[in-house]
């Protein structure tokens, strides 16, 4: 019999979960990068993010699929494709209130998964895109990850999980992405940035074009969104419109403000945690049946992350000066 | 040319700007000559501020003609015109709250090629070169303004006069040519204030910095301006010397009210005022 509120500690040896969890972890650490950019460094307050990751992954797949292009090619095009997307979302909408601009970007998220949900011959609809006969979008991703097992076996990692490619090359764009962020934000293209964060109009006045700094940041954290995208695709095997539901942009704001604004490493550390509070919460054992545990998880996971920031409401990495400041 | 036979730098023709049925600025004309100290006075609600925001690009006119330097700048945008060298400060400061003092004065400066991302990537000799200049000039300035000290604090800890000294430091990074100051000296004390109004003497002076200033205070306007120019509900009333408009019977009823013996003006329902 097990005491309750215990947790059995076996499943910390599961390298095949916690591969899958830092994936997640991963994923949600590129979707709160491009958000830190916006909201932490430019004063956006972006709540498409989770569009911007469907259209990089939708486009992606349907040009594997559906045109002649190769994974590869259609990777750089499906990112421009959501560039473009983030470019046009910006035109009409960054000229509002940051509490106009949250509603306009989340509808706007939310019309291309109902297009994904709806366009059934472009994206397969609720059915799920996958493989097109005997062609499936992920194939020649797969060809690589084979490839980089072999070579991790080579190195003397006996058996290596079939996810672990993924999870290599995941962190590995994270943290480029983050080093290209935190290196652009101290050149003076950042500092004007923070100029537009902390008053568009003083920016104005001092001749900079705060609108052209806020369309740049959007359409980068588009760029970083298609990223994002393209690995949970990868990473299910599938691409589904419910997997682009609005939920996605609230955790990775979660994970923005556990990490503290205005830190990008700080949204690193802020997903790992995350994921890992979520998903190691499946584990507690509260002597009660596992759909209860299911159901209870959220609102432990959800208690945790409260507490943390009862205590340090700046997040992790934010800096209290800064959030005083801001207020 | 104006009638001092010096060069007009900006100019005025009828300028309009409505609120709904209000007309806030209503077809207000005057010009500032290159090198003056100009002050614009008037009572509350004149239409002052409204006219700093038509005519720096933050309000759309509905009519009316502005030059500075012989350009056309109505319908320009706010950052076009600060960077023909016609700059504006706030009447309620604007600090960059979580910026650092130094990182405000710096944003300020003009021809930074880094602030183009694809140069501070791909040329970043040239963007750290002129960042190095850039700081340079702006410690020099903080030095002017007494605010060495704080260059390295959040710009949000400072005091409401330290901010104004900060937000006047920040324009003339910018080397603008015309300044248009709301209501610099409010808030800060009489010794800092001398200090300012020092300054600009000293920046038009050296280096041919006109002025446009909205002001409050009499004895500042009438001993550090050469030029006053007085609106009253949205209409340019007078324009002129500091003695002469002191005596300008228009001027006196409308505003400077004490001054003289004035005949009780009628308040809304048509009663003298008490």
């Amino acid at each position: 019999m097990h005491l309750p509120l215990a947790i059995s500690l076996n499943f910390l040896t599961d390298t095949g979960f916690w591969t899958g969890v830092l994936i997640l972890a991963g994923v949600y650490a590129l979707v709160a990068l491009g958000l830190q950019l916006n909201m932490g460094f430019t004063g956006i307050v972006n709540f498409g993010a989770a569009g911007f990751m469907a259209v990089g992954a939708y486009s992606m797949a349907i040009l594997t699929l559906k045109t002649g292009l190769s994974f590869w090619a259609s990777l750089p095009i499906s990112m421009l494709i959501t560039i473009g997307f983030g470019f046009l979302l910006g035109l009409p909408s960054l000229r509002l209130r940051a509490d106009y601009l949250a509603i306009v970007t989340i509808a706007a998220s939310e019309v291309v998964r109902l297009v994904a949900q709806n366009a059934r011959d472009l994206t397969g609809g609720n059915q799920g895109l996958f493989c097109e006969g005997a062609k499936c979008f992920d194939d020649q991703w797969r060809d690589v990850s084979d490839k980089i097992v072999g070579w991790l076996q080579d190195l003397g990692w006996s058996n290596p999980d079939q996810l672990v490619p993924l999870l290599l090359v995941v962190w590995l764009t994270v943290i480029v992405v983050t080093l290209g962020l935190v290196f652009a934000q101290r050149t003076p293209w950042g500092r004007v940035l923070r100029a537009v964060r902390e008053d568009e109009d003083a920016a104005r006045a001092l001749g900079k074009n705060a609108f052209s700094y806020k369309l740049q940041s959007l359409s980068i954290s588009a760029a970083i969104g298609a990223i994002a995208g393209w690995f949970l695709a990868l990473d299910l095997a599938t691409l589904h419109p419910l997997d682009y539901e609005p939920i996605v942009t609230f955790y990775a704001y979660a994970i923005l403000v556990l990490g503290g604004l205005a830190n990008y490493w700080g949204v690193l550390a802020g997903a790992v945690i995350f994921w890992v509070i979520v998903e190691g919460t499946r584990f507690l054992e509260l002597g009660i049946s596992e759909v209860r545990l299911a159901a209870i998880r959220f609102a432990i996971a959800g208690l945790i992350l409260i507490l943390i920031m009862v205590f340090r409401p700046q997040g992790l990495f934010g800096k209290r000066d800064e959030m005083v400041l801001g207020e | 040319m104006n009638s001092n036979g010096k060069t007009t730098i900006f100019e005025a023709q009828g300028v309009v700007k409505r609120f709904g049925g209000i007309r806030a600025v209503d077809g207000a004309s005057f010009s500032v000559g290159e090198g003056s100290i100009t002050a614009l006075i008037g009572p509350n609600g004149a239409g002052k501020t409204t006219f700093f925001n038509v005519v720096t690009g933050f309000y759309r006119s509905d009519d009316g003609l502005a030059a500075f330097d012989g350009t056309q700048i109505l319908g320009r945008r706010p950052y076009e015109i600060a960077r023909l060298g016609m700059v504006r400060t706030f009447q309620i400061t604007k600090a960059l709250a979580r910026m650092p003092v130094i990182d405000n004065m710096m944003l300020a400066a003009p021809d930074q090629p880094g602030e183009k991302l694809a140069n501070a990537i791909f040329r970043p000799a040239s963007s750290r070169r002129r960042e190095r200049e850039v700081r340079e000039s702006a410690l020099e300035l903080l030095e002017v303004f007494n605010l060495t000290p704080l260059a390295d604090e959040y710009a949000g800890t400072l005091s409401g006069g330290q901010r104004k000294l900060l937000e006047l430091a920040r324009a003339l990074m910018t080397r603008p040519r015309l300044l248009l100051l709301d209501e610099p000296m409010a808030g800060i004390n009489p010794t800092l204030g001398r200090r300012l109004l020092d300054h600009m003497q000293r920046l038009r002076a050296e280096e041919g910095v006109s002025f446009l200033f909205i002001e409050h205070d009499m004895e500042v306007v009438m001993n550090h301006s050469d030029r006053v120019v007085v609106m009253a509900e949205g209409k340019v009333i007078a324009a002129g010397e500091p003695h002469e408009v002191r005596e300008d019977k228009a001027v006196i009823d409308a505003y400077l009210g004490g001054s003289e013996p004035v005949a009780p003006r009628p308040n809304a329902d048509g009663a003298p005022k008490p």
